[in-house]
């Protein structure tokens, strides 16, 4: 049996009762260390609460070398922890669908996930639009497929969540290319970052005289190690999040659709001076910037 | 440390031997005359007598005694240079000469005084040196070449004019070794004729084919002895005339017969008039002292205006002195007005002939006339050469300099190649200025061949330490230099690696690369004997690879170095200089290997599906292999990645038939951004896909250097990209999960497509007498070559044998060929084209099978060409 068990977003104790008991019973446990990090404690804390020895299960593992993971799994208990909801934010699809042409079964233990999470800075559930991704940009790399698909969220009154983009264990192309297994250190993308390429965008788009769609002022939400006992959540204009410090990773950042008067109560508690000023009333139920 | 680019700096006056020299100050000034400027190179095959032609120019001013020349190989500095008797590094020198008012006349451009600058460039013969031919003329405008009138046209004497004329560089030619032709051939004065206008033919036949039609922006380049284009002699005696000494030698003897105050342009009408009466089908009448244009004459046949009046007193000379008929002799030098030194008086024979020779027809004189009269200034040559040599729009702020020749414009410098310093390690980088002025602690703009504008790649901003002239042994500092000149500048080297651009105009493009007619297709690992030498190595290897333009020194993935040059000669000489000049130690030597290409006879016979790492993304994609010729047209630049869409779109519908919508969505050319591969996307309306289009690039750049075979480059293989699926979130298609995708993609099409491997084929041209031609054929079929021509040069007896022969086969062949022909045989090879080996390389028993095997060993990679599902992957 393989069992994907979610380990949520704060420390390790946020495992389910569930979890730590199918933790406890396998033979072999991975944890996926590459598409996110738990905030507090690393393999070391995790080993020490649950009592047993974690395997590290990198990009190169899970991508490459995914039957390593199912051997044995269909005569014995693999487990296989990653941190959030197991079909969260990362989906583990490729994996599930391998045990299945092998014949091996699969239980999913599910868990708090940066999707259902943000919920608590005020913002509905039901008003979020297409989550996506902001990636580091390189010297020749500047997609802005994001920007886009904010865009189309806003314009359909709905809020952004944007995931950021963390590197773990990459290696550089030139390292890539030849074949070297050297790799870079870990980066993540903090809401300032992710702030100041939108930034760059929407002035990118008014230089070439396009309607960029959104502007500096809309009310933006930053949050940092939610789950964690130190979460941060920060309401300000765009603008102003360009230049915030959160502190330690990780981050996420909502860009904000239309409003319900009560999402800006609660928005109002996290709101740096000013954030607010620019909110238009639309009618008596519904505000935006 | 021996010094390879000597500037010689001399004042040449029309009294021999009395020159003087000028202060840097004096040259200086010279140098803002940029009308009177003639930069040029002297081009030729090997052994037609280039280098002595250039003595005899030199020896003008004195610096060899005037009887030495000939003897001396000025030029050649290097001892191996004067061992070999062949030229290795190209040499610059440059001359001062003043035109007598009557010969101004002649010049068709403008002129600023009669005092000209020429700076002349000594280029190596042998082919495997011909990117210092390519290197010497960038910097130049016009080309002296030099052709052998009893060998004729060789094969590189194509080589280096088809170079020449794609560059836009003007051609004049001497027809050099006469004294070959009178005394040892014998030829009878019309056959001399008829040798010489074959010649002719030859090289104008070279000009139409390569050149653009009616010669472009240059006009009429094609060479004519009537305009006075070409030059006769003998580098060796010293001697060289052109039609033009003759019509005025008539001229000033009818002038004599009474209108004696001519003014310069009649006069000069008058001789050009006269030079059209010395070439052709003109005969001369010397009962009526009269020109006809047919040879029945009322008393007979009549003999040919340049027989009877040029030829045969030549002719004449020879015979006198040589049979040593003295009386006839005597009044001959009197009836000429020749002057010997009581020295010369003393002589007999050979030495007589040549000193009379030099008195008569000195060949400085009528070459440096030549060069300063036909050869065009800076400011006429880079009007029409900067759209050429300038890749940024033609109507920038740099254009408008180059164009101009603007000495006040922003400063755009090409630096051709570097020369050694007498401070090991450290280089001058040598090039000309063509728009601006360069001058000493000048802040600079240092753009390598990878600079793009807007990017910070290859680009360096630095002070210019200084700026010098390169005199004799010595260089001297000089403050500045304005555009048409040619200078070295100091503390530029550890930015540049062979070439580039230097400019002050922060919006520059770079100057065009130079295109080489050779390419890197040799090889040998080396390493040091002593492994603590390392190092030594590694740096000797980066000195080499800068000191000569064409070299590649490269590190293998297995560690190996490899240092790979044009053929077995090149290679000698680097190895020689690492060895002896650049590292210093001793070196281990692998056997020389040849590189192969990499590519596809066939479609692809089913569409290849790689999916990412995390299954997210796919790609889908084809190869199949170019249409003929178009790969060549990539590498000699009428297809390039620079190219504007639209233009080369039309020219690959027109030439190629390719489908319109394709030609411009060529993504790509690959390997290095340049290659002969393809990357083309023919993709309906993906989403997103502009996004992972760099990914894509890269993986092709990647697969294109090291293809699935045996990682060697591929060629001539286009790759369609037909269909793309991916993850709708940028962060799951990054380069990460793109890059090797592609890659594997591409390897699945290469191996789906029925790979082939391609090997280079040297053309080889042998000269021989008749009676060995029989042992080169035996010679060249034990070593896979076909002869495809074979021909008798007429009016010798020398025959010409071309064949191709493959240049894995070509080690050691100068040698197999010599002693299989006692010794009479020479050829010459120079790389022609990649040839698609037959055999299937998947085929255990096929010899591309073999070599596959051989070069993974030798790399160090995984025995056996990887199966086919290591990149293939199931829907």
């Amino acid at each position: 049996m393989l069992y994907l068990v979610g380990l949520g977003l704060g420390d390790v104790k946020d495992i389910t009762v569930k979890g730590l008991e199918v933790v406890k019973s396998c033979s072999r446990v991975y944890l996926e260390a590459y598409t996110s990090i738990l905030t507090t404690g690393g393999k070391e804390a995790l080993e020490e609460y649950y009592g047993r020895e974690l395997i590290i299960a990198d990009r190169d593992l899970v991508e490459l070398k995914a039957d390593e993971i199912l051997k044995e799994a269909d005569t014995s208990d693999v487990a296989f922890l990653v941190v959030g909801d197991p079909f969260g934010a990362t989906t583990h699809s490729d994996l599930v669908m391998r045990a299945v042409h092998a014949g091996i079964s699969y239980r999913v233990v599910h868990n708090a996930s940066i999707m259902n999470a943000v919920g608590c800075c005020g913002l509905q559930l039901y008003s979020f639009g297409e989550t996506v991704s902001i990636v580091f940009w390189a010297d020749d790399w500047r997609p802005e497929s994001f920007y886009d698909k904010i865009k189309k969220n806003h314009s359909m009154g709905l809020h952004s969540l944007c995931l950021l983009d963390i590197k773990v264990k990459e290696q550089s192309i030139e390292n890539l290319m030849r074949g070297k297994q050297v790799y870079e250190p870990p980066r993540f993308m903090s809401v300032s970052q992710a702030a100041q390429q939108l930034l760059d965008i929407i002035q990118k788009r008014r230089e070439e005289g396009e309607e960029p769609g959104l502007s500096e002022d809309m009310v933006c939400v930053g949050m940092a190690r939610v789950g964690a006992e130190d979460q941060m959540i920060r309401t300000a204009t765009l603008r102003q999040l360009g230049s915030c410090d959160l502190g330690p990773p990780l981050h996420s950042l909502i860009v904000t659709g239309r409003l319900h008067p009560l999402e800006v109560d609660m928005l109002r508690l996290s709101a740096a001076p000013e954030a607010l000023a620019h909110l238009e009333v639309m009618d008596s139920s519904t505000y935006t910037s | 440390m021996k010094p390879r680019f000597l500037v010689y700096f001399w004042y040449l006056r029309h009294t021999e031997g009395d020159y003087v020299n000028f202060t840097v100050d004096q040259i200086r000034a010279i140098m803002d005359k940029k009308a009177n400027i003639r930069n040029m190179s002297v081009i030729a095959h090997v052994d037609h007598g280039k280098s002595t032609l250039t003595d005899s120019l030199v020896s003008k001013a004195g610096i060899i005694a005037g009887a030495r020349a000939g003897e001396t190989r000025f030029t050649d500095t290097r001892k191996d240079e004067q061992e070999r008797c062949i030229t290795i590094k190209s040499t610059a020198i440059s001359l001062f000469y003043e035109l007598s008012e009557n010969d101004m006349a002649f010049i068709k451009q403008g002129i600023n005084g009669s005092g000209f600058l020429i700076n002349l460039i000594d280029s190596p013969g042998h082919v495997d040196f011909s990117s210092e031919v390519t290197a010497a003329l960038r910097v130049t405008d016009g080309a002296l070449v030099v052709v052998d009138c009893v060998s004729g046209v060789c094969v590189q004497t194509e080589t280096v004019l088809r170079q020449a004329i794609a560059e836009r560089i003007k051609p004049v030619l001497m027809m050099n070794k006469m004294d070959r032709a009178l005394l040892e051939l014998q030829l009878e004065p019309e056959r001399l004729y008829q040798t010489f206008q074959r010649i002719i033919e030859s090289v104008n036949v070279i000009i139409s084919t390569y050149g653009e039609e009616d010669g472009g922006p240059m006009g009429n380049i094609f060479i004519d002895p009537v305009i006075g284009t070409v030059g006769f002699g003998s580098g060796l005696h010293g001697w060289a005339f052109t039609l033009k000494q003759f019509a005025e030698m008539f001229i000033s003897r009818y002038a004599a017969k009474g209108n004696t105050t001519m003014t310069s342009e009649e006069r000069c009408k008058k001789v050009e008039d006269m030079m059209k009466k010395l070439w052709g089908d003109r005969f001369f009448d010397p009962e009526t002292n009269k020109f006809h244009k047919t040879a029945n004459g009322p008393k007979g046949k009549l003999s040919r205006t340049f027989v009877h009046l040029i030829l045969e007193p030549i002719y004449k000379m020879f015979d006198a002195i040589m049979h040593f008929k003295k009386e006839e002799a005597a009044s001959m030098l009197e009836k000429l007005d020749i002057k010997l030194d009581s020295e010369d008086k003393e002589k007999e024979g050979k030495p007589l002939l040549k000193a009379v020779m030099r008195r008569w027809l000195p060949a400085g004189e009528a070459l440096l006339q030549m060069i300063t009269i036909h050869l065009p200034s800076p400011v006429t040559a880079q009007k029409y050469r900067c759209e050429l040599l300038y890749e940024g729009p033609g109507d920038d702020e740099a254009a408008m300099g180059i164009k101009n020749c603007d000495s006040s414009a922003p400063l755009m410098m090409y630096i051709s190649k570097m020369v050694p310093t007498t401070d090991k390690g450290r280089f001058y980088a040598f090039g000309r200025v063509f728009s601006g002025t360069v001058s000493t602690g000048l802040k600079v703009r240092i753009m390598g061949p990878n600079f793009t504008p807007g990017k910070k790649e290859d680009l360096y901003t630095k002070q210019i330490q200084r700026t010098i002239l390169m005199m004799g042994r010595y260089v001297e500092p000089i403050e500045d230099v304005p555009c048409g000149n040619i200078v070295g500048l100091v503390g530029v080297d550890q930015f540049l690696v062979k070439t580039g651009t230097i400019t002050t105009y922060e919006q520059a493009h770079n100057m065009r690369v130079m295109k080489f007619s050779v390419s890197p297709v040799v090889r040998v690992a080396v390493e040091a004997k002593n492994p603590s030498d390392l190092p030594k190595l590694v740096e000797g290897l980066k000195r080499l690879a800068k000191s000569d333009p064409m070299v590649q020194c490269i590190i293998e993935e297995s560690g190996e170095h490899i240092v790979a040059g044009a053929g077995e000669l090149h290679l000698e000489i680097c190895l020689k200089d690492l060895e002896e000049d650049h590292a210093c130690i001793p070196l281990k030597k692998s056997d020389p290997v040849v590189s192969y290409r990499e590519t596809v006879s066939e479609e692809s016979n089913q569409m290849c599906l790689s999916k990412s790492p995390n299954k997210h993304n796919r790609l889908f994609m084809k190869a199949r292999p170019f249409p003929e010729g178009l790969a060549e047209d990539i590498e000699k630049g009428d297809v390039t990645a620079r190219q504007e869409l639209k233009l080369r779109a039309r020219y690959l519908v027109d030439k190629y038939e390719w489908d319109a919508t394709d030609a411009r969505k060529i993504w790509c050319f690959g390997p290095d951004g340049t290659g002969p591969n393809l990357l083309v996307d023919v993709t309906k309306g993906v989403q997103y896909l502009n996004e992972i289009k760099d990914s894509v690039v890269a993986g092709f750049q990647w697969a294109s250097k090291e293809g699935v075979l045996c990682e060697e480059n591929m060629r001539a293989i286009r790759y369609d990209v037909h269909d793309v699926s991916l993850h709708t979130d940028a962060i799951h298609r990054g380069g990460g999960q793109i890059i090797p995708t592609a890659r594997r993609a591409l390897y699945a099409c290469q191996l789906t497509a029925e790979p082939r491997l391609m090997e280079p084929v040297y053309l080889v041209e042998v000269q021989c007498p008749e009676s060995v031609v029989g042992g080169i054929y035996g010679v060249l079929n034990r070593r896979r070559g076909h002869v495809f021509e074979e021909c008798h040069v007429m009016g010798t007896p020398i025959f010409v044998v071309k064949a191709y022969l493959p240049v894995n086969e070509s080690f050691g062949f100068t040698a197999d060929l010599r002693s299989n022909t006692g010794g009479q045989a020479f050829p010459q090879c120079v790389f022609d084209h990649w040839q698609v080996m037959p055999g299937d390389p998947k085929d255990g028993s096929s010899k591309p099978f073999t070599i596959v095997t051989d070069i993974r060993k030798r790399k160090g990679i995984k025995e056996g060409i990887p199966a086919l599902d290591h990149f293939l992957d199931k829907m």
